[in-house]
């Protein structure tokens, strides 16, 4: 289980935290344990494999990109690269908020098209049993979640499976 | 297939495609005189030699065995001497030739599509054979009506019993060992080219064997003392006989380590067969011997043996040392994109903040190098570019080819014309203008040049029809353009077409010539009402616009009447990097290519802008009227100056024939920037339909979207 890294995690020490992730990875055939990251996105809790996350970045000069929904915040420069970026506040009907320094852009790679979702807050990486995440009891209601979980830590917050491959086929 | 298997095959396509292109330019080269001169029989039979060896080393046995024909027929021809055929034969050999070529190229291209290629040629094969018993009954004819076939005739004349035999002898004569019955195997040498006293030098290797005290006999016996002996062994090589196997591997231990040896191979002793074949061996050696430089004797060594090259040993399919080499076009285009970022990087750094706090002096001499460097970057930049250049003369010969075909199907006298095939564009818009160009050559054969030369004579032209195809470049542009002189097409026709397949879109009288010409670009028009073989489904004009139009081209298309059609296709020289001028509306700055801009202007008083019914506005200029763009309401942006026209600024934009002013805040000033395709993520939003091609990071690291002039007139202007 790892440890609860407070908010500020940085890209490096995610890394290193996938790799070992990758290394660990075993699968005992009850249990299909997978790395996962923990986030907040307009006031839900949701968490993410780690598998399809390349790092965390913030504060970055988002460029505007015309025409696209409003979700869709534009375009960032991530050395050298272009990357598309999605507010995933927006994209769950929420009401938009000033950035802070506590929001982040995870960059995702689904299916080789990377993508970065901005989310309001980080919290850790935890050890998530696949088998126990519960389908959605209200069906085609939700955009983003494919499942949810009561975590593990002391307040048992419950969070979201997120969908990625519903982010990409928008 | 392994990775080495994979890259073999690779060489293997490159090469015989490459061998099969020039085969076509010699053939429709040599068509157009009627002959085939000499330097061309022997570069076929090499060609075909080379094709024969190397896809019996990938195990393509059918191409290989139908190559050899192929191989067997020129060497008959090269033999007797190219004049030796008749004017009627030669034209059956053209024929056959090109057949040969498009058989070999149709199997070429089933290795390419990984489908299966079949156990033999003998159907191909049989025609070939047909050919040359035709050609060598003929022989046998001419021969016996003169007095004696003399000297020259020496190594087939007592062949001539039949043509089966004569093919015998031919083969025989391919493998080109020399006669001992008692070896059991011989070791091929070649040497070096051009290294000089061959004779010489074959005896030093010759020599350093028999130190090793190896047993064997060389071939030709007296290269040490007969200087007449260098110019065989140069064609020819020359033969190391053993007489046992055992003698044999040890001299091939030793010959890697031997100097000037170009390649060797080892080369089993044909079994013996019936002492007739075994006389008339013994004859060809010996009379290459005395008179080497004789040209049969440059007979190459026999096919089925396998070429044991050491390492040094350099392939005998490129007998001139090419200072080419081809390379995987991702790694260029891997170059390009580091290219790219360092032009970048290099501007973030010298318009770096943090200069301004350095004083006069130490600023003046980063300056200086700053300076060193951009001349530097520049240079990279267009050597990097250069790389990517190919000429445009590999499509337009393969029009030669249809040309030529479409002539011989359609009965019509047209002489192609070449204009510029040196002219150099990018690599991949090559690929993807070819198949638009062959259309278009299609089309004018097909449909543009007359029926009959009568017609023409008629309407007062040559009675030979003309196509012209041309490339040229502009500064930013390369020009490529398909002219024919004849029939021209008939705008009303062309209406009329269009209106009985409901492809108007607005009133007939509102279109003007070039609209109505341009009508033939959209999807499922076709002018001509019988389906041939070669056009007239419909299906091509608005394909070839398509592809066009992917490389960010356009086509234009320019007719008159009973005088001719010319189709014209402008290229973007480079998609990579654009001279752009970047424009501003609201907080975002995009990029406009400079070859889409005409001009920019303020205008000085709202009322110079006209408005339409629907409050369109419209702007004169110098007598024509434009509509005007606004930038900020086309893409949603709050502009800065939106109630103010007068303090934005009015830009006069076209592409191809299309022109129109598009309205934005303010101009910041031209730059080249590197285009960058949108994320794959954004193909959930069709942007390109907005005329948004691409965009691009800026010297300090922020981002510009590129516009694309003809998408955005397109949603703007067409659609509403």
């Amino acid at each position: 289980m790892a440890e609860t890294q407070g908010t500020d995690i940085k890209a490096e020490s995610l890394s290193n935290v996938i790799t070992e992730a990758q290394a660990l990875d075993v699968d005992d055939g009850v249990h299909d344990m997978k790395r996962c990251l923990v986030f907040e996105s307009g006031g839900i809790t949701m968490f993410i494999s780690t598998e399809y996350i390349t790092e965390i970045i913030n504060d970055h000069n988002i460029t505007h990109v015309p025409v696209v929904p409003n979700y869709v915040k534009g375009i960032i420069n991530l050395r050298g690269s272009i990357l598309p970026v999605v507010d995933i506040r927006l994209m769950m009907d929420k009401e938009p908020t000033e950035y802070t320094n506590k929001t982040c852009i995870i960059v995702l790679n689904i299916d080789s098209v990377p993508v970065g979702i901005v989310v309001d807050n980080v919290y850790s990486v935890m050890d998530i049993d696949q088998a126990e995440i519960h389908p959605l009891p209200l069906k085609h209601q939700e955009k983003l979640a494919n499942g949810m979980l009561k975590l593990d830590d002391e307040k048992e917050t419950v969070a979201m499976s997120f969908d990625c491959h519903a982010l990409i086929n928008v | 297939m392994d990775s080495t298997m994979e890259g073999m095959l690779e060489t293997y396509l490159f090469e015989t495609n490459d061998l099969l292109d020039k085969l076509d330019e010699m053939l429709v080269a040599d068509e157009k005189v009627g002959d085939f001169s000499t330097d061309d029989v022997n570069e076929i039979f090499r060609i075909m030699h080379t094709i024969k060896g190397s896809s019996a080393m990938m195990e393509f046995n059918a191409i290989s065995t139908a190559a050899h024909k192929v191989e067997d027929l020129f060497f008959f021809i090269r033999d007797k001497g190219i004049d030796f055929l008749s004017a009627d034969a030669k034209k059956e050999l053209f024929n056959l030739m090109f057949k040969s070529e498009d058989y070999l190229r149709g199997e070429v291209s089933k290795v390419e599509n990984g489908e299966p290629l079949p156990e033999n040629s003998d159907e191909f094969c049989k025609v070939v054979s047909d050919f040359l018993d035709k050609i060598s009954k003929k022989e046998e004819k001419a021969e016996e009506s003169a007095a004696s076939g003399g000297n020259a005739a020496a190594g087939t004349s007592d062949s001539k019993s039949s043509a089966g035999s004569n093919i015998k002898a031919v083969n025989a004569q391919l493998s080109g060992l020399p006669d001992d019955p008692k070896a059991k195997t011989f070791i091929h040498i070649y040497l070096e080219e051009g290294v000089g006293m061959e004779n010489l030098r074959a005896f030093m290797i010759v020599n350093a064997l028999k130190e090793c005290d190896i047993d064997f006999r060389y071939y030709p016996e007296h290269m040490d003392t007969d200087s007449s002996t260098a110019q065989g062994i140069v064609d020819n090589g020359f033969y190391l006989a053993f007489d046992s196997a055992e003698a044999c591997q040890n001299a091939l231990s030793v010959l890697p380590s031997q100097n000037h040896i170009r390649s060797f191979e080892e080369v089993e002793a044909p079994a013996k067969e019936e002492p007739k074949k075994e006389e008339k061996k013994a004859e060809a050696p010996a009379s290459e011997a005395s008179a080497p430089a004789e040209q049969k004797s440059a007979a190459k060594p026999a096919p089925g043996a396998p070429e044991k090259g050491t390492p040094s040993a350099a392939r005998k399919s490129a007998p001139i040392k090419q200072s080419l080499i081809s390379v995987n076009l991702q790694k260029l285009d891997a170059l390009m994109d580091l290219v790219g970022e360092i032009v970048i990087t290099e501007s973030m750094v010298t318009s770096s903040p943090v200069l301004k706090q350095l004083d006069q002096e130490d600023f003046d001499s980063f300056n200086k190098s700053a300076r060193q460097l951009r001349k530097l970057t520049n240079d990279l930049q267009d050597i990097s570019m250069s790389l990517r250049m190919v000429p445009i003369s590999g499509v337009f010969q393969k029009m030669n080819r249809i040309v030529r075909d479409m002539k011989q199907k359609l009965n019509k006298d047209v002489k192609l014309t070449i204009i510029g095939e040196n002219t150099e564009v990018d690599k991949s818009i090559v690929d993807s203008i070819q198949d638009p160009i062959m259309h278009i050559v299609r089309n004018s054969m097909d449909h543009g040049i007359e029926k009959t030369a009568d017609e023409r004579i008629a309407a007062g032209k040559n009675p030979q029809g003309e196509i012209i195809l041309s490339a040229s470049h502009t500064s930013s542009e390369v020009v490529i353009s398909v002219s024919d002189d004849g029939y021209g097409m008939d705008p009303k026709a062309l209406l009329d077409k269009a209106e009985q397949k409901g492809l108007l879109t607005k009133p007939r009288s509102a279109y003007s010539t070039r609209e109505a010409l341009n009508l033939i670009l959209l999807p499922g028009f076709s002018t001509n009402k019988e389906v041939t073989e070669f056009s007239g489904r419909g299906v091509g004009m608005d394909v070839v616009k398509k592809n066009v139009e992917s490389v960010g081209g356009a086509v234009r298309i320019d007719s008159e009447l009973g005088k001719g059609t010319t189709i014209t296709l402008k290229i973007p020289l480079t998609m990579a990097i654009v001279d752009g001028m970047k424009v501003t509306v609201g907080d975002s700055i995009f990029t406009i290519p400079i070859s889409n801009l005409t001009q920019s202007v303020k205008i000085e008083d709202e009322s110079e802008i006209i408005l339409d019914e629907n409050g369109n506005e419209i702007i004169e200029r110098m007598g024509n009227f434009y509509p005007i763009i606004r930038l900020s309401k086309f893409y949603d942006i709050p502009g800065q100056y939106d109630d103010r026209m007068t303090e934005g600024i009015m830009i006069w934009v076209e592409a191809g024939d299309k022109s129109c002013v598009l309205y934005a805040d303010d101009l910041l000033g031209e730059q080249q920037v590197v285009v960058k395709p949108l994320p794959t993520f954004f193909n959930n939003f069709d942007l390109k339909s907005v005329g948004i091609s691409g965009c691009s990071i800026l010297g300090d690291g922020n981002i510009c979207i590129i516009l694309d002039v003809a998408g955005i007139y397109a949603a703007a202007v067409e659609n509403t």
